[in-house]
Order: structure tokens, then sequence, then C-alpha cells
């Protein structure tokens, strides 16, 4: 599998909502404060307000995470950003990164698949692709690395 | 700074399926079912069938391009039974075919499996659809 650099996305989280036990799990939503996102052929901003992370901590551990955003490029296209994600590791890295401290991201599973939509001919290679992003979840929001699968 | 992304292969899927049901232009698209009959998997972990009673539902875009989102049941060659879903895109003007498989099993076995993302490298062969599928390290 061949891939390479579509952009590097920096997420600031906001409001944390803890829904709580579900038949599935436990689920929380993640409002997200903005953030930005750089890459060779993209770069521009992540829109608050219509940007959400849905997330599921399942039974195994396991936190799956559905990511929504809406991106503003700085020539001003808009793109809808959607992902599902995994994230899972040792329970003290784990721990850790749920007390607000900055951990290896080596250390833990923390991986997803971006899916991109836009209605910009400038940007329309961005629909016809599958990405795969590792992220990094530092104590202000995490950071995501995005490749585009080759 | 930048993470690496690492993958390793996961399994090749080869997929048996029946005539197309040409289901038309919808409000939405225009829909293609694929319906899957049979099929095989292997690789270094894993191995076995591909059961009937799966299939693809294959749109048409604006753009010209699929995309596709598959279900299927697998069974491992030990009887261990795992549930797979892709979405993908195909683009054959870019000779881009590429999905984003996920498992599902209750087998301890295959466990690994729900914690897992993937990426298929899709190919139509003569005999049928096959996707290259790694794992995302």
């Amino acid at each position: 599998m061949n891939t390479r650099l579509l952009m590097m996305m920096h997420v600031k989280v906001g409001t944390l909502l803890s829904i709580g036990g579900v038949p599935h799990g436990v689920r929380r939503t993640a409002l997200l404060g903005g953030g930005a996102f750089e890459g060779p052929r993209l770069r521009g901003t992540i829109i608050p307000g219509c940007s959400t992370d849905w997330q599921l901590l399942r039974s195994d551990g396991v936190l799956e995470m559905d990511l929504r955003v809406t991106l503003r490029t700085d020539d001003g296209a808009l793109i809808s950003m959607r992902s599902f994600g995994l994230r899972h590791g040792p329970p003290e890295v784990i721990a850790a990164i749920g007390r607000g401290e900055t951990v290896d991201p080596s250390s833990y599973y923390f991986r997803t698949m971006p899916r991109f939509e836009t209605a910009h001919l400038q940007y329309s290679f961005l629909n016809r692709l599958i990405a795969v992003a590792a992220g990094d979840r530092r104590p202000e929001g995490p950071i995501y690395t995005i490749h585009e699968v080759l | 700074m930048s993470l690496a992304i690492n993958a390793r292969p996961l399994m090749e899927l080869r997929l048996e399926t029946a005539a197309t049901l040409d289901v038309g232009s919808t409000p939405d698209r225009t829909l293609t079912i694929f319906p899957v009959v049979g099929g095989s998997f292997e690789g270094e972990r894993l191995r076995g069938k591909v059961l009937a009673g799966g299939g693809d539902w294959v749109s048409v875009r604006g753009d010209g391009t699929f995309t596709l989102d598959l279900r299927v049941t697998l069974e491992t060659d030990d009887g261990g039974l795992i549930h797979m879903t892709f979405t993908g895109v195909r683009d054959d003007a870019h000779h881009y075919f590429r999905t984003a498989p996920r498992f599902e099993t209750a087998a301890p076995k295959y466990a690994f499996l729900n914690r897992l993302l993937a990426v298929g490298i899709g190919e139509i062969r003569s005999e049928g659809p096959v996707h290259i599928i790694e794992e995302i390290l």
C-alpha cells in the first residue's frame, strides 16, 4: 500500500457531552472548538459549531470515533469530512491521556479513515480518494497526520 | 510532527458474484446490487470461505465514479464467523479502486480484527473481484 501526505490537521477540543451508558457502550459527544489543516494541496480551518466527534467506548475497551467536521479552505471552499476511527492501548497510557497528559503517540493505536465531499472543482479530487490518518492525542486536542491512499 | 503510516498484509479476498440486480435510477443515485454467492480469503493469520448471502450495493455518482457498500459473512477454516463490511471508491478513469474494510467477530482467536482499521486494493479479474487487504498499523 502506498500513501502520501494529504494534510496535517490540528483539532481544538471544545465541550464534552457525556451521554453515559447506552446499549452498545459508553457514549460521549465531543464538540470541536475549531482547528486548522495544512497540506501540499489544501489548507484552511475547521468550522466550529458544525464539527463534532461522536464517540463510543466499547465493552472491549476500544474507543470508536465518528468524526464529522466542516472545513473551509483558505480560498473559500467548503469540504465536508467524515472519519471513522479506533483508539485503544495499554490501560495506563489511555488513563494518562484521560488525565490530560502528553503521551508518545506510538504507545497506543489511534487511526482513522477520513472521507471527503466537496462541490468545489479545485478540490474534487478529494471526492475520489480513500484516506488513512494516524492520530496523536495532545491535551489541547488531537493532531492527525492524514495520508491519501494511492 | 507528522506520523508514519504503516501497513501489513491481512488477507486476499476473492468474491464470487452472481448476475447483478440493476435497481436503476433512484432519487439519490443509480444503484446496482452485486450478490455475493461465495468466495475465499487467505492471509497469514486467517483463512476460510465467504458465505453466500452477502452483496455489494454499488452506486454511480454524478462524477462517474462508483461507491461501494459491501457486507458479507466470512467463515474461517476453524469455524469462526466474521461479519465484514466495507465502503469504497472505484474510479475507472483514474484506475483507482480502494476500500475501507471493517470486521466484527465474537471468536476470541480473531478478536484482533475488532480493533484494527484496514485498506483494500481492489481489482476486477476474469474470475471476479479480488481485494488485497492490509491492516493499518
